[in-house]
Protein backbone atom coordinates (compact mmCIF):
# COMPACT_ATOMS: atom_id res chain seq x y z
CA UNK A 1 0.00 0.00 0.00
CA UNK A 2 2.46 1.71 1.05
CA UNK A 3 4.11 1.29 -2.39
CA UNK A 4 1.44 2.39 -4.32
CA UNK A 5 1.24 5.69 -2.26
CA UNK A 6 4.33 6.31 -3.19
CA UNK A 7 4.64 5.43 -6.86
CA UNK A 8 1.27 7.96 -7.06
CA UNK A 9 3.18 10.44 -5.70
CA UNK A 10 5.79 10.29 -8.75
CA UNK A 11 3.24 10.02 -11.03
CA UNK A 12 1.60 13.22 -9.58
CA UNK A 13 5.03 15.06 -9.40
CA UNK A 14 5.79 14.42 -13.04
CA UNK A 15 2.58 15.94 -13.77
CA UNK A 16 2.67 18.93 -11.26
CA UNK A 17 6.09 19.11 -12.81
CA UNK A 18 5.00 19.72 -16.27
CA UNK A 19 2.31 21.77 -15.16
CA UNK A 20 4.43 24.37 -13.40
CA UNK A 21 7.31 24.40 -15.78
CA UNK A 22 4.95 25.80 -18.49
CA UNK A 23 2.24 27.24 -15.69
CA UNK A 24 -0.03 28.26 -18.51
CA UNK A 25 -2.96 26.35 -17.32
CA UNK A 26 -2.91 27.34 -13.36
CA UNK A 27 -2.29 30.84 -15.20
CA UNK A 28 -5.58 30.32 -17.38
CA UNK A 29 -7.71 28.47 -13.81
CA UNK A 30 -6.61 31.44 -11.57
CA UNK A 31 -7.20 34.11 -14.11
CA UNK A 32 -10.79 32.71 -15.30
CA UNK A 33 -11.81 32.31 -11.51
CA UNK A 34 -10.83 35.85 -10.90
CA UNK A 35 -13.02 37.13 -14.19
CA UNK A 36 -16.05 34.68 -12.97
CA UNK A 37 -15.98 36.31 -9.49
CA UNK A 38 -15.93 39.91 -11.35
CA UNK A 39 -18.80 39.16 -13.63
CA UNK A 40 -20.90 37.81 -11.10
CA UNK A 41 -20.04 41.63 -8.65
CA UNK A 42 -21.38 43.00 -11.90
CA UNK A 43 -24.33 40.50 -12.53
CA UNK A 44 -25.61 41.48 -9.08
CA UNK A 45 -28.17 44.29 -7.44
CA UNK A 46 -26.70 44.81 -4.05
CA UNK A 47 -29.53 46.84 -2.72
CA UNK A 48 -31.34 44.21 -3.88
CA UNK A 49 -30.41 40.77 -3.02
CA UNK A 50 -27.73 40.75 0.06
CA UNK A 51 -24.58 39.28 -0.91
CA UNK A 52 -24.96 36.72 1.87
CA UNK A 53 -27.75 35.23 0.28
CA UNK A 54 -25.93 34.68 -3.31
CA UNK A 55 -21.96 34.39 -1.75
CA UNK A 56 -22.42 30.63 -1.42
CA UNK A 57 -23.98 29.99 -4.92
CA UNK A 58 -21.06 32.23 -6.30
CA UNK A 59 -17.94 31.08 -4.68
CA UNK A 60 -19.44 27.54 -5.84
CA UNK A 61 -19.76 27.76 -9.14
CA UNK A 62 -16.35 29.57 -9.61
CA UNK A 63 -14.99 26.66 -7.97
CA UNK A 64 -16.22 24.02 -10.38
CA UNK A 65 -15.67 25.99 -13.61
CA UNK A 66 -11.74 25.76 -12.12
CA UNK A 67 -12.68 22.61 -11.46
CA UNK A 68 -13.55 21.29 -15.16
CA UNK A 69 -10.32 23.47 -16.23
CA UNK A 70 -8.17 21.21 -14.31
CA UNK A 71 -9.56 18.26 -15.46
CA UNK A 72 -10.29 18.57 -18.91
CA UNK A 73 -5.90 19.04 -18.95
CA UNK A 74 -5.28 15.99 -16.49
CA UNK A 75 -5.34 13.36 -19.79
CA UNK A 76 -4.89 15.38 -22.57
CA UNK A 77 -1.42 16.24 -21.32
CA UNK A 78 -0.81 12.48 -21.25
CA UNK A 79 -2.22 11.62 -24.96
CA UNK A 80 -0.51 14.50 -26.73
CA UNK A 81 2.83 12.71 -26.77
CA UNK A 82 1.76 9.12 -26.30
CA UNK A 83 2.34 9.44 -23.02
CA UNK A 84 0.02 7.47 -21.82
CA UNK A 85 1.10 4.07 -23.27
CA UNK A 86 4.37 5.07 -22.25
CA UNK A 87 2.56 4.97 -18.37
CA UNK A 88 0.88 1.90 -19.00
CA UNK A 89 3.26 -0.76 -20.50
CA UNK A 90 5.74 0.52 -17.45
CA UNK A 91 5.31 -1.74 -14.38
CA UNK A 92 3.49 1.21 -12.63
CA UNK A 93 -0.09 -0.26 -11.43
CA UNK A 94 -3.14 0.55 -11.99
CA UNK A 95 -4.09 1.99 -8.51
CA UNK A 96 -0.83 4.07 -8.60
CA UNK A 97 -1.58 5.73 -12.01
CA UNK A 98 -5.37 6.75 -11.24
CA UNK A 99 -4.14 7.62 -7.52
CA UNK A 100 -1.26 10.13 -9.31
CA UNK A 101 -3.60 11.61 -11.36
CA UNK A 102 -6.16 12.13 -8.32
CA UNK A 103 -3.10 13.54 -6.41
CA UNK A 104 -1.80 16.17 -9.47
CA UNK A 105 -5.57 16.83 -9.95
CA UNK A 106 -6.20 17.56 -6.29
CA UNK A 107 -3.34 19.93 -5.86
CA UNK A 108 -3.86 21.59 -8.84
CA UNK A 109 -7.53 22.25 -7.95
CA UNK A 110 -6.97 23.20 -4.73
CA UNK A 111 -4.51 25.61 -5.60
CA UNK A 112 -7.15 27.72 -7.47
CA UNK A 113 -9.69 27.75 -4.91
CA UNK A 114 -6.61 28.63 -2.57
CA UNK A 115 -6.84 31.85 -4.58
CA UNK A 116 -10.33 31.95 -5.46
CA UNK A 117 -11.46 32.02 -1.76
CA UNK A 118 -9.71 35.42 -0.55
CA UNK A 119 -10.62 36.95 -3.94
CA UNK A 120 -14.20 36.02 -3.08
CA UNK A 121 -13.66 37.63 -0.01
CA UNK A 122 -11.92 40.43 -0.86
CA UNK A 123 -15.03 40.86 -3.73
CA UNK A 124 -18.12 40.44 -2.08
CA UNK A 125 -17.05 41.54 1.47
CA UNK A 126 -17.95 38.26 3.38
CA UNK A 127 -16.86 38.12 6.46
CA UNK A 128 -14.99 34.28 6.98
CA UNK A 129 -12.68 34.01 9.36
CA UNK A 130 -14.66 32.90 12.31
CA UNK A 131 -15.90 29.45 10.10
CA UNK A 132 -12.31 29.91 8.03
CA UNK A 133 -11.25 26.28 9.67
CA UNK A 134 -15.06 24.27 8.80
CA UNK A 135 -15.35 26.09 5.07
CA UNK A 136 -11.70 24.67 4.40
CA UNK A 137 -13.01 21.48 5.32
CA UNK A 138 -16.43 21.52 3.52
CA UNK A 139 -14.24 22.80 0.53
CA UNK A 140 -12.10 20.08 0.68
CA UNK A 141 -14.82 17.39 0.95
CA UNK A 142 -17.06 18.85 -1.84
CA UNK A 143 -13.68 19.29 -3.83
CA UNK A 144 -12.10 15.63 -3.31
CA UNK A 145 -15.56 14.05 -4.22
CA UNK A 146 -16.10 16.14 -7.64
CA UNK A 147 -12.02 14.97 -8.67
CA UNK A 148 -12.34 11.66 -7.73
CA UNK A 149 -15.10 10.94 -10.56
CA UNK A 150 -13.77 13.20 -12.68
CA UNK A 151 -10.70 12.14 -13.25
CA UNK A 152 -12.23 8.76 -13.62
CA UNK A 153 -14.16 9.78 -16.17
CA UNK A 154 -11.30 11.91 -17.77
CA UNK A 155 -9.13 9.15 -18.56
CA UNK A 156 -12.98 7.52 -20.60
CA UNK A 157 -13.76 10.51 -22.56
CA UNK A 158 -9.89 11.42 -24.18
CA UNK A 159 -10.75 8.73 -26.35
CA UNK A 160 -14.27 10.10 -27.36
CA UNK A 161 -14.70 13.06 -30.01
CA UNK A 162 -16.00 15.80 -28.42
CA UNK A 163 -13.97 15.21 -25.30
CA UNK A 164 -14.02 18.99 -23.93
CA UNK A 165 -17.90 18.62 -24.15
CA UNK A 166 -17.72 15.03 -22.92
CA UNK A 167 -16.57 15.83 -19.45
CA UNK A 168 -18.68 18.00 -17.86
CA UNK A 169 -21.77 16.11 -19.26
CA UNK A 170 -20.81 13.04 -17.78
CA UNK A 171 -19.75 14.51 -14.61
CA UNK A 172 -22.76 16.79 -14.03
CA UNK A 173 -24.73 14.48 -11.79
CA UNK A 174 -21.86 13.30 -10.02
CA UNK A 175 -20.91 17.30 -9.50
CA UNK A 176 -24.01 18.60 -8.81
CA UNK A 177 -24.27 16.63 -5.67
CA UNK A 178 -21.69 17.45 -3.58
CA UNK A 179 -21.80 20.94 -5.12
CA UNK A 180 -25.34 21.19 -3.74
CA UNK A 181 -24.43 20.08 -0.46
CA UNK A 182 -21.49 22.29 0.31
CA UNK A 183 -23.32 25.03 -0.83
CA UNK A 184 -26.01 24.18 1.89
CA UNK A 185 -23.19 24.18 4.11
CA UNK A 186 -21.66 27.34 2.98
CA UNK A 187 -24.48 29.24 3.33
CA UNK A 188 -25.36 27.92 6.72
CA UNK A 189 -21.56 28.48 8.05
CA UNK A 190 -21.35 31.73 6.82
CA UNK A 191 -24.97 32.88 8.65
CA UNK A 192 -23.33 31.74 11.81
CA UNK A 193 -25.25 28.21 12.15
CA UNK A 194 -24.00 26.11 14.83
CA UNK A 195 -21.70 23.34 13.17
CA UNK A 196 -24.52 20.74 14.34
CA UNK A 197 -27.05 21.73 12.09
CA UNK A 198 -24.46 20.83 8.94
CA UNK A 199 -23.15 17.75 10.28
CA UNK A 200 -25.68 15.43 8.05
CA UNK A 201 -24.00 17.09 4.88
CA UNK A 202 -20.76 16.89 6.24
CA UNK A 203 -21.51 13.27 6.90
CA UNK A 204 -22.96 13.12 3.46
CA UNK A 205 -20.03 14.65 1.79
CA UNK A 206 -17.49 12.53 3.80
CA UNK A 207 -19.22 9.19 2.67
CA UNK A 208 -19.46 10.15 -0.67
CA UNK A 209 -15.73 10.76 -0.92
CA UNK A 210 -14.92 7.26 0.31
CA UNK A 211 -17.41 5.57 -1.84
CA UNK A 212 -16.45 7.32 -4.94
CA UNK A 213 -12.67 7.04 -4.51
CA UNK A 214 -13.00 3.41 -3.80
CA UNK A 215 -14.96 3.14 -6.85
CA UNK A 216 -12.96 5.07 -8.87
CA UNK A 217 -9.65 3.46 -8.21
CA UNK A 218 -11.20 -0.08 -8.43
CA UNK A 219 -13.32 0.96 -12.25
CA UNK A 220 -9.87 2.89 -13.60
CA UNK A 221 -8.12 0.01 -14.47
CA UNK A 222 -11.14 -0.90 -17.18
CA UNK A 223 -10.68 2.34 -18.90
CA UNK A 224 -7.28 2.31 -19.82
CA UNK A 225 -6.79 -1.83 -19.93
CA UNK A 226 -8.49 -3.97 -22.73
CA UNK B 1 -72.66 15.53 -6.29
CA UNK B 2 -71.68 18.37 -4.61
CA UNK B 3 -68.76 19.94 -7.01
CA UNK B 4 -66.40 20.81 -3.88
CA UNK B 5 -63.25 19.40 -6.21
CA UNK B 6 -61.28 21.96 -8.38
CA UNK B 7 -61.69 22.01 -11.58
CA UNK B 8 -58.40 21.15 -13.30
CA UNK B 9 -59.30 18.45 -16.05
CA UNK B 10 -57.27 19.87 -18.58
CA UNK B 11 -54.24 19.57 -16.82
CA UNK B 12 -55.27 15.53 -16.53
CA UNK B 13 -56.26 15.12 -20.24
CA UNK B 14 -52.76 17.14 -21.17
CA UNK B 15 -50.32 14.90 -19.12
CA UNK B 16 -52.34 11.35 -19.85
CA UNK B 17 -51.99 12.52 -23.99
CA UNK B 18 -48.21 13.35 -23.43
CA UNK B 19 -47.62 10.00 -21.88
CA UNK B 20 -49.69 8.37 -24.10
CA UNK B 21 -47.84 10.19 -27.03
CA UNK B 22 -44.56 9.69 -25.95
CA UNK B 23 -45.25 5.90 -25.65
CA UNK B 24 -46.51 5.67 -28.93
CA UNK B 25 -43.83 6.97 -30.78
CA UNK B 26 -41.17 5.00 -28.69
CA UNK B 27 -43.20 2.35 -29.92
CA UNK B 28 -43.03 3.33 -33.20
CA UNK B 29 -39.79 3.95 -33.09
CA UNK B 30 -38.74 0.87 -32.10
CA UNK B 31 -40.96 -0.91 -34.65
CA UNK B 32 -39.22 0.59 -37.10
CA UNK B 33 -35.80 -0.03 -35.91
CA UNK B 34 -36.29 -3.65 -35.55
CA UNK B 35 -38.46 -4.64 -38.88
CA UNK B 36 -36.67 -7.29 -40.03
CA UNK B 37 -35.02 -8.83 -36.79
CA UNK C 1 -40.45 -16.34 -32.99
CA UNK C 2 -37.45 -14.02 -32.81
CA UNK C 3 -36.84 -12.00 -29.71
CA UNK C 4 -37.50 -8.80 -31.37
CA UNK C 5 -41.25 -10.26 -32.55
CA UNK C 6 -41.82 -11.19 -29.50
CA UNK C 7 -41.06 -7.82 -27.79
CA UNK C 8 -42.82 -6.04 -30.39
CA UNK C 9 -46.17 -8.76 -29.53
CA UNK C 10 -45.37 -8.35 -25.90
CA UNK C 11 -45.49 -3.56 -26.70
CA UNK C 12 -48.68 -4.40 -28.14
CA UNK C 13 -50.09 -5.97 -25.25
CA UNK C 14 -48.81 -3.73 -23.20
CA UNK C 15 -50.62 -0.35 -25.07
CA UNK C 16 -53.39 -2.01 -25.14
CA UNK C 17 -53.43 -2.61 -22.08
CA UNK C 18 -52.30 0.96 -21.66
CA UNK C 19 -55.34 2.17 -23.14
CA UNK C 20 -57.59 0.05 -20.40
CA UNK C 21 -55.79 1.80 -17.69
CA UNK C 22 -56.45 4.89 -19.25
CA UNK C 23 -60.48 3.93 -19.53
CA UNK C 24 -60.15 3.38 -15.66
CA UNK C 25 -58.34 5.85 -14.30
CA UNK C 26 -59.96 8.68 -16.55
CA UNK C 27 -63.71 7.36 -16.13
CA UNK C 28 -64.09 4.55 -13.49
CA UNK C 29 -61.91 5.77 -10.91
CA UNK C 30 -63.10 8.14 -8.40
CA UNK C 31 -62.02 11.75 -8.16
CA UNK C 32 -60.02 13.14 -5.40
CA UNK C 33 -61.57 15.63 -3.55
CA UNK C 34 -58.58 18.09 -2.67
CA UNK C 35 -56.18 17.56 -5.89
CA UNK C 36 -59.44 16.93 -8.48
CA UNK C 37 -58.88 15.35 -11.36
CA UNK C 38 -55.56 16.36 -11.92
CA UNK C 39 -54.55 14.15 -9.35
CA UNK C 40 -55.15 11.70 -11.55
CA UNK C 41 -51.73 12.08 -13.55
CA UNK C 42 -50.49 10.29 -10.48
CA UNK C 43 -51.39 6.66 -11.88
CA UNK C 44 -49.11 7.11 -14.92
CA UNK C 45 -46.45 9.47 -12.94
CA UNK C 46 -45.79 7.08 -9.95
CA UNK C 47 -44.87 3.84 -12.60
CA UNK C 48 -42.84 5.85 -14.72
CA UNK C 49 -40.74 6.99 -11.82
CA UNK C 50 -40.69 3.71 -10.79
CA UNK C 51 -39.42 1.85 -14.09
CA UNK C 52 -36.72 4.88 -14.58
CA UNK C 53 -35.05 4.38 -11.60
CA UNK C 54 -35.03 0.36 -11.65
CA UNK C 55 -34.18 0.89 -15.13
CA UNK C 56 -31.06 2.57 -13.95
CA UNK C 57 -30.46 0.24 -11.27
CA UNK C 58 -30.65 -2.97 -13.84
CA UNK C 59 -28.33 -0.57 -15.90
CA UNK C 60 -25.81 -0.83 -12.75
CA UNK C 61 -26.32 -4.61 -11.96
CA UNK C 62 -25.37 -6.02 -15.57
CA UNK C 63 -22.87 -3.27 -16.23
CA UNK C 64 -21.11 -4.98 -13.28
CA UNK C 65 -21.55 -8.54 -14.54
CA UNK C 66 -20.43 -7.11 -17.49
CA UNK C 67 -16.96 -6.50 -16.58
CA UNK C 68 -16.28 -9.46 -14.29
CA UNK C 69 -18.31 -11.60 -17.10
CA UNK C 70 -17.24 -9.95 -20.65
CA UNK C 71 -20.39 -11.04 -21.84
CA UNK C 72 -21.72 -8.96 -24.56
CA UNK C 73 -24.80 -9.86 -23.91
CA UNK C 74 -25.30 -8.15 -20.70
CA UNK C 75 -23.50 -5.23 -22.00
CA UNK C 76 -26.69 -4.73 -24.97
CA UNK C 77 -28.72 -5.68 -21.82
CA UNK C 78 -27.18 -2.15 -20.30
CA UNK C 79 -27.89 -0.36 -23.38
CA UNK C 80 -31.61 -1.52 -23.95
CA UNK C 81 -32.21 -0.47 -20.29
CA UNK C 82 -30.94 2.90 -20.54
CA UNK C 83 -32.67 3.93 -23.91
CA UNK C 84 -36.19 2.67 -22.21
CA UNK C 85 -35.32 4.22 -19.13
CA UNK C 86 -34.45 7.46 -20.59
CA UNK C 87 -38.11 7.33 -22.35
CA UNK C 88 -39.76 6.38 -19.08
CA UNK C 89 -37.82 9.51 -17.76
CA UNK C 90 -39.61 11.93 -19.80
CA UNK C 91 -43.13 10.76 -19.11
CA UNK C 92 -41.56 11.63 -15.66
CA UNK C 93 -40.91 15.12 -16.18
CA UNK C 94 -43.19 15.98 -18.49
CA UNK C 95 -46.62 14.70 -16.22
CA UNK C 96 -44.85 15.59 -13.33
CA UNK C 97 -44.74 19.58 -13.91
CA UNK C 98 -48.40 19.69 -15.55
CA UNK C 99 -49.28 17.77 -12.40
CA UNK C 100 -47.27 20.33 -10.53
CA UNK C 101 -48.79 23.87 -11.92
CA UNK C 102 -52.57 22.94 -10.30
CA UNK C 103 -51.57 20.84 -7.39
CA UNK C 104 -48.82 23.51 -6.18
CA UNK C 105 -49.10 26.36 -8.58
CA UNK C 106 -45.61 25.90 -10.03
CA UNK C 107 -44.41 23.87 -13.08
CA UNK C 108 -41.40 22.86 -10.88
CA UNK C 109 -41.04 21.24 -7.52
CA UNK C 110 -37.94 20.11 -5.90
CA UNK C 111 -39.89 17.53 -4.35
CA UNK C 112 -38.19 13.94 -4.28
CA UNK C 113 -39.41 11.98 -6.69
CA UNK C 114 -38.71 14.55 -10.03
CA UNK C 115 -35.32 15.72 -8.21
CA UNK C 116 -34.16 12.15 -8.48
CA UNK C 117 -35.53 11.60 -12.01
CA UNK C 118 -33.67 14.86 -13.26
CA UNK C 119 -30.50 13.24 -11.78
CA UNK C 120 -31.72 10.00 -13.69
CA UNK C 121 -31.71 11.56 -17.00
CA UNK C 122 -28.87 13.39 -16.67
CA UNK C 123 -27.39 10.48 -15.93
CA UNK C 124 -29.13 8.54 -19.16
CA UNK C 125 -28.41 11.67 -21.67
CA UNK C 126 -24.73 10.64 -20.21
CA UNK C 127 -24.25 7.09 -20.74
CA UNK C 128 -26.07 7.67 -24.25
CA UNK C 129 -23.72 10.27 -25.15
CA UNK C 130 -20.93 8.23 -24.26
CA UNK C 131 -22.31 5.42 -26.21
CA UNK C 132 -22.64 7.23 -29.39
CA UNK C 133 -19.40 8.65 -28.50
CA UNK C 134 -17.29 5.97 -28.37
CA UNK C 135 -15.86 4.73 -31.65
CA UNK C 136 -14.25 1.17 -31.09
CA UNK C 137 -17.05 -1.56 -29.55
CA UNK C 138 -14.66 -3.03 -27.00
CA UNK C 139 -13.87 0.28 -25.01
CA UNK C 140 -17.25 1.13 -25.87
CA UNK C 141 -18.81 -1.39 -23.65
CA UNK C 142 -15.91 -1.22 -20.92
CA UNK C 143 -16.55 2.79 -20.43
CA UNK C 144 -20.35 2.51 -20.44
CA UNK C 145 -20.24 0.18 -18.06
CA UNK C 146 -18.16 2.07 -15.39
CA UNK C 147 -20.49 4.56 -16.15
CA UNK C 148 -23.41 2.33 -15.13
CA UNK C 149 -21.98 1.51 -12.74
CA UNK C 150 -21.46 5.18 -11.28
CA UNK C 151 -24.82 5.58 -11.96
CA UNK C 152 -26.12 3.61 -10.05
CA UNK C 153 -23.86 4.02 -7.21
CA UNK C 154 -24.89 7.69 -7.55
CA UNK C 155 -28.81 6.68 -6.78
CA UNK C 156 -28.89 5.67 -2.97
CA UNK C 157 -26.94 9.63 -2.80
CA UNK C 158 -29.77 11.04 -4.78
CA UNK C 159 -31.91 9.96 -2.62
CA UNK C 160 -30.59 10.68 0.65
CA UNK C 161 -30.09 13.93 -0.35
CA UNK C 162 -33.48 14.83 -0.83
CA UNK C 163 -34.60 13.28 2.35
CA UNK C 164 -32.38 15.68 3.98
CA UNK C 165 -33.65 18.58 2.13
CA UNK C 166 -37.54 17.62 2.51
CA UNK C 167 -36.79 16.89 6.24
CA UNK C 168 -35.22 20.56 6.89
CA UNK C 169 -37.90 22.49 4.63
CA UNK C 170 -40.95 20.51 5.10
CA UNK C 171 -42.76 20.92 1.90
CA UNK C 172 -46.19 22.54 2.42
CA UNK C 173 -48.47 19.90 3.24
CA UNK C 174 -51.57 21.01 1.87
CA UNK C 175 -52.03 17.70 0.01
CA UNK C 176 -49.49 15.19 -0.34
CA UNK C 177 -49.29 13.53 -3.49
CA UNK C 178 -46.42 11.55 -3.20
CA UNK C 179 -47.30 9.51 0.11
CA UNK C 180 -50.58 7.69 -1.18
CA UNK C 181 -52.55 6.15 1.24
CA UNK C 182 -54.89 5.46 -1.51
CA UNK C 183 -58.36 3.87 -0.52
CA UNK C 184 -59.10 0.65 -2.62
CA UNK C 185 -60.57 1.74 -6.06
CA UNK C 186 -57.49 3.95 -6.61
CA UNK C 187 -55.07 1.45 -5.25
CA UNK C 188 -56.34 -1.29 -8.03
CA UNK C 189 -55.93 1.39 -10.75
CA UNK C 190 -52.29 2.27 -9.36
CA UNK C 191 -51.31 -1.30 -9.42
CA UNK C 192 -53.04 -2.24 -12.64
CA UNK C 193 -51.12 0.68 -14.48
CA UNK C 194 -47.82 -0.62 -12.44
CA UNK C 195 -48.27 -3.59 -13.85
CA UNK C 196 -49.01 -2.29 -17.15
CA UNK C 197 -45.76 -0.26 -17.29
CA UNK C 198 -43.75 -3.29 -16.34
CA UNK C 199 -45.04 -5.04 -19.46
CA UNK C 200 -43.81 -1.87 -21.43
CA UNK C 201 -40.94 -1.95 -19.82
CA UNK C 202 -39.79 -5.63 -20.83
CA UNK C 203 -41.53 -5.19 -24.53
CA UNK C 204 -39.37 -2.41 -25.04
CA UNK C 205 -36.35 -3.40 -23.90
CA UNK C 206 -36.88 -6.83 -25.88
CA UNK C 207 -36.81 -4.76 -28.89
CA UNK C 208 -33.90 -2.55 -28.03
CA UNK C 209 -32.22 -5.79 -26.86
CA UNK C 210 -32.52 -7.25 -30.02
CA UNK C 211 -31.60 -4.27 -31.99
CA UNK C 212 -28.52 -4.03 -29.69
CA UNK C 213 -27.24 -7.86 -30.22
CA UNK C 214 -27.70 -7.64 -34.38
CA UNK C 215 -25.73 -4.58 -34.50
CA UNK C 216 -23.06 -6.37 -33.18
CA UNK C 217 -23.08 -9.09 -34.99
CA UNK C 218 -22.67 -6.49 -37.92
CA UNK C 219 -20.03 -4.10 -36.74
CA UNK C 220 -20.87 -1.13 -39.20
CA UNK C 221 -19.54 2.49 -39.15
Amino acid sequence: MLERLKLAWVVARKDLLLEFRTRTAILSAVVFTALVLTVFNFGRDPTAVPTIDLAPSILWVTFTFAAMLALNRAFALELENHALEGLLVSPLSRTSLYWGKLIANLLFVTIVEAVGLPLFVLFFDVPVWHVLLPLVGVIALATVGFVAVGTLFSAMVIRTRFAELMLPVLVLPFLILPVAWAVQVTARLLAGRPLAEVAWWLRLLGAYDIVFVTLSTLLFPHTVDE
Amino acid sequence: MPETFPHNAGYMIAAYTVAAVILVAYALSLYRRTRGL
Amino acid sequence: MTLARKGRWTTLVGLVLLAAVYVRALAFTPIERTQGPAQKIYYIHVPAAIWTETAMILVGLASIFFLFLKDARLDSFAEASAEVGTAFATIVLTTGPIWGKPIWGTWWTWDARLTSTLFLFFLYIGYLLLRGAVADPGARARYAAVLGICGMVLVPFIHFSVYLFRTLHPMPIILKPSAPSLPGSMLATWGFSFAVFTVLYVGFVMQRYALARARQEVPHA
